[in-house]
């Protein structure tokens, strides 16, 4: 069900570690418009924790995430 | 309820300074204080598995004894995995207990924390 979450930008993270995804993740929400989505996608396993409390950190709202095998997809809404 | 954080940076070769996130913590506990250790730098050796049983200093239990207690009252335990890449570990082969999390959840804890203790 999650992976019909529509989204408007996506960021492929994989192979990178720990702060490069949540630095990546903050330039590339800046790309989109408030209100749209932007799909993360890491494997870093320090990525869960870190984008979702990044993103309570910062305002914007992870709607779903999901994991399969290494890879953790994240969707988030910029909120502000 | 309160919140301390323990920011654990010592690891296998300063045994001695091993016990105390757990201990603290544990006595966070039993003050109603929501306790959470993050080990980063060396500290992150203790928690590879296996180690911890074989660390025991003077009279006190075994560490693995002392981290399993505290892990028992409601203890978070969050690694720096990262922190391998600086000592030329491998990653991975950590405790199942502590979360892997990196500098967005140690800035985040912190802010959080009303109270900071780095051992």
């Amino acid at each position: 069900m999650d992976q019909n979450i529509s989204y408007d930008a996506e960021l492929d993270c994989v192979g990178l570690f720990c702060p490069m995804p949540i630095s990546k993740t903050k330039e590339e929400i800046e790309n989109i418009e408030v209100g749209q989505i932007l799909k993360v996608e890491a494997d870093d396993p320090a990525a869960e924790e870190d984008i979702s409390r990044w993103a309570r950190r910062v305002g914007h709202e992870v709607l779903s995430m999901e994991r399969s095998g290494n890879i953790i997809t994240i969707w988030i809404k910029r909120k502000k | 309820m309160s919140k301390i954080l323990y920011i654990q940076t010592s690891g296998l070769d300063t045994p001695e300074r091993l016990y105390a996130p757990f201990i603290l913590g544990m006595t966070a506990r039993a003050m109603d204080v929501d306790a959470s250790i993050f080990f980063m730098i060396k500290g992150i050796t203790a928690l590879k598995k296996g180690e911890a049983e074989k660390i025991k200093i003077g009279s006190f239990p075994s560490l693995k004894e002392v981290m399993d207690q505290a892990l028992a009252t409601g203890v978070k335990m969050y690694i720096c995995e990262q922190s391998t890449q600086l000592l030329g570990l491998d990653r991975g082969d950590f405790i199942p207990q502590a979360k892997v999390a990196g500098a967005a959840t140690l800035n985040d804890l912190a802010l959080d924390a009303d109270s900071v203790i780095s051992l």
